[in-house]
Formats: C-alpha cells, sequence, structure tokens
C-alpha cells in the first residue's frame, strides 16, 4: 500500500512538478526514486546495438540450420534489391545483410538488426525482381516493426529481454543470457509471428517496394504462387503453419490495393533482369 | 468427381510448358484485350467463375474462360489449392539456382534443415554468419542497381490495415 502509494506520488510528481502545492514532509524520497527507476527498468527496449547483436545470434543459428546457397552472384544480387529497398525505409542504417539459403523448403525468414533470408526453394518459385522486392520488403518490415522482439517476450521471455537490455553484455560468448536469448528467438521461427504483424508486414511490404519504384504487385503475386501449393507437401508445411491462410492475406492486400496504387501497375517489375541474374548463377 | 480428378492430372501431364492452372474470379470481373485497365473490355465473368490460367503478368493475369479468352486484375483471382503437388509456375521450372565453385561452407555436426524441430534444435554458424556479411553490398552499389533498373524512387505513404 505505501509503496503504490509512492509509485502515484512519483508519478504525479513528473506532472505536477510545477505547480507544486502539495506536503510533500512525508515521501521517503529514496524509496521513491528506487520505484521509479523499478519501473523504467521494467520497460526499457533493448537498444540498436543490442538488437544488432542478438539477430546475429539469431541469423547464425539460422545459417547453422541451413547454410548459404554458393553462388556468390546470387547473393550479390539479392543484395543489391535489399539494400535498395531498406534505402527507402525508416531505418536505412542498419547493416541490412540479405542471404539466399541452400534449402528447398519454401520460406523466408527476418532476423532482428537487419538480417533477411530467403530459401532457394522460394526463390525459384518467383518469376521477376518485383517479386523477390516485395518478399524481401516484407521479411525488412518485420524488423523495422521489431516484430521478432515482440514475440520474444510473448513466449514468456521477456525477463531474458529486459535483463539483455539492462545489462550490458561485456563476454559476449559467454554470457548465458545472451545465448538463451538467442536461442528463444531462434525458437519463434517454430512458432511464428504473430498473425496481425504479418498482415502489417504484407501491407508495409507492398509499400516498401512502390517506393523502390517496383511494380507493387510482385508480393500479392508470389502469395498466389504460394496459395496454389500443395499446403500438405513437407516443402511448405512449416510456412503455412507459422502464417495466415493465403486467401486471407491476399484479401486484405486486394482490399488495401483497391485504391492508392492507381498508375503503378506499368512499373517495371524486371522479369528479365530477374531471369539474366538467376540463369548467370548457372553452370 | 474422380473423373474430374482424373482429368486434371492427364492435363498436368500433358501440358508441357507451363501447367495447366485453374482460379476462380472473387467478383464480377471484366475479361479485357490486353492486361491493362484501359484495354478493351471483352466479356463480363461472374463472379464465382472458374477459369484456366494461361499466363501471369505482374498485375494482370491472361485466362480462358469458355470459349474466351483475355486478361483479368491478378487481384480478382484465388487459385485453387493444389492436392497433388502443383507444378511449379517460378522460373525453377526453366533452370536451377545453381550452385557455383566448391562450397566453403564447412561440416557441422546435426541434422541440417528448415523444419519446425530442425530450427529448435539449431546450432550456431558463426563462420557462414561472416559470409552472409561479406555478400552485403553499400547504398551506392545500390542506388546503382535501382539506376540500371530504371527504378524511380516515389513517396507512397504506408497504409493502416481493415
Amino acid at each position: 500500500m505505501k509503496t503504490m502509494h509512492i509509485t502515484i506520488m512519483a508519478g504525479l510528481l513528473g506532472i505536477a512538478l510545477p505547480a507544486a502545492a502539495f506536503d510533500f514532509g512525508k515521501i521517503d524520497w529514496e524509496k521513491a526514486a528506487q520505484t521509479v527507476q523499478k519501473v523504467q527498468k521494467a520497460t526499457t527496449e533493448i537498444d540498436e546495438p543490442q538488437e544488432i547483436e542478438l539477430g546475429e545470434g539469431i541469423a547464425s543459428n539460422l545459417l547453422g540450420a541451413a547454410p548459404l546457397l554458393d553462388n556468390a552472384a546470387v547473393q550479390r544480387y539479392v543484395n543489391r534489391v535489399g539494400r535498395w529497398l531498406a534505402m527507402q525505409t525508416e531505418r536505412p542504417d542498419l547493416p541490412w545483410v540479405f542471404g539466399v539459403l541452400d534449402d528447398d523448403d519454401v520460406n523466408a525468414f527476418a532476423a532482428p538488426g537487419g538480417y533477411i533470408f530467403i530459401t532457394k526453394g522460394l526463390l525459384e518459385r518467383m518469376r521477376s525482381e518485383a517479386e523477390l522486392a516485395g518478399v524481401l520488403a516484407h521479411e525488412m518490415s518485420h524488423v523495422l516493426r521489431k516484430h521478432h522482439l515482440q514475440a520474444i517476450k510473448k513466449g514468456a521471455k521477456a525477463e531474458l529481454l529486459s535483463d539483455f537490455a539492462n545489462e550490458a553484455i561485456k563476454d559476449k560468448g559467454g554470457d548465458q543470457r545472451l545465448t538463451k536469448l538467442v536461442s528463444a528467438g531462434t525458437e519463434v521461427y517454430a512458432r511464428g509471428l504473430d498473425k496481425d504483424d504479418e498482415f502489417e508486414a504484407d501491407r508495409m511490404g507492398v509499400v516498401i517496394a512502390a517506393r523502390g519504384g517496383y511494380n507493387p504487385y510482385g508480393l500479392p503475386s508470389v502469395l498466389q504462387t504460394l496459395q496454389g501449393l500443395n499446403p500438405a507437401d513437407s516443402k511448405f508445411a512449416l510456412m503455412f503453419k507459422t502464417h495466415p491462410a493465403m486467401s486471407d492475406r491476399l484479401t486484405k492486400i486486394d482490399d488495401m490495393m483497391a485504391s492508392g496504387f492507381e498508375g503503378m501497375e506499368d512499373r517495371p517489375d524486371l522479369s528479365d533482369r530477374f531471369a539474366r541474374e538467376m540463369g548467370a548463377g548457372r553452370r | 468427381m474422380r473423373k474430374s480428378i482424373l482429368f486434371v492430372v492427364l492435363l498436368g501431364v500433358a501440358l508441357t510448358a507451363g501447367a495447366a492452372d485453374f482460379a476462380r474470379t472473387i467478383r464480377d470481373t471484366e475479361l479485357k484485350a490486353g492486361p491493362y485497365s484501359d484495354a478493351k473490355t471483352l466479356a463480363n465473368i461472374p463472379v464465382n467463375s472458374k477459369v484456366e490460367v494461361v499466363k501471369r503478368q505482374s498485375a494482370w493475369t491472361q485466362v480462358k474462360s469458355g470459349k474466351s479468352s483475355g486478361w483479368v486484375r491478378m487481384l480478382s483471382l484465388r487459385y485453387q489449392t493444389s492436392t497433388s503437388g502443383r507444378s511449379d509456375s517460378g522460373l525453377g521450372a526453366l533452370f536451377n539456382v545453381a550452385k557455383t565453385g566448391t562450397s566453403g561452407s564447412t561440416v557441422t555436426t546435426g541434422v541440417r534443415g528448415l523444419s519446425e524441430e530442425q530450427l529448435k534444435n539449431a546450432r550456431p554458424n558463426p563462420k557462414e554468419l561472416e559470409r552472409a556479411k561479406a555478400y552485403a553490398v553499400e547504398k551506392a552499389e545500390a542506388r546503382k542497381h535501382a539506376r540500371s533498373g530504371k527504378l524511380e524512387q516515389q513517396d507512397v505513404d504506408y497504409m493502416g490495415g481493415k
């Protein structure tokens, strides 16, 4: 009860200090300050360097599950497209890294701090650079909005995250908290993000691709391709499990694109360049 | 029912260039002479009609509907989910995103793969992470890429959802 009183007082103080007309005589200042500190601590978000460090760990785990496709030309191409898109966003200066995973599964992953991966299986089902741009922009939106961090919090790992936020990690390799957090972060891929976060990433993905000058129909076009796939096939199992139904995603994009995208359907989809760049990887 | 499935399967086998895909219209839809909105309207296709997909081109899809053929808006169509493993519509059918050179990745222990279980048990691969970072490009290179593709930056605001 006393603590509560102090907390309320401390809260009021922030607002009412200039017009102070209270009797402050009975307040335990030290305790009040501690309470305020505690409240601040609980709500502290991890900062950008920490976000990047966590993302690196998660990305390293992903690459442990599936290595990079051993094709420098394709990797570079995907990075050029991704970097251009990143420049259209509110976080253009993150150390964005894009990669194609050598795996036949159809899926794509984003890790905090700017790590974006798509599988070879998904890339092979694309038909243009605009489609690639749409998928990369969808994944980038997860990073922009920190959806992954929210998913970690929801998975009852909020404490790990706030501990990490408050204690500077000095000894990188040996820190148990970071290791635990990275493994919690990797598990998010098996569970999936919040469905509303997926819808948000669809909306943002379409817009980011449009900002980059691409034909904005790339992302819905990929979703339509995926819609026709057999969900019972193990190659698509995890993607279908961790995402809202393709038909629901298409319906929402359809609603959004009903206005504001007039005249954009003639924008380049760069299907020729895409075919050339993919083909260049063949020996 | 069984007959129609057999027919679809046979058709899929018979067509070598592009599999026969079918979709349904989700609204009354104009069938256009070309893939652009001011193209001549050839016919009106009612909602929930089954059409055969001939070709997809950005915002438009070329379809056959009964005896007519033409273009409809991509987002007016929903594909029928395949239960028989539809063939690829992407470029994968034409080429492989093949590997070049020898693999630089090292052998790691544990089972690799991106299934739910494999992701839960994933072990870090710091060497591969360094490789990934080495492929990152600078803004200048991205700008050059955009210029050569004639991509022009546009002002578009994020949009809220329903």
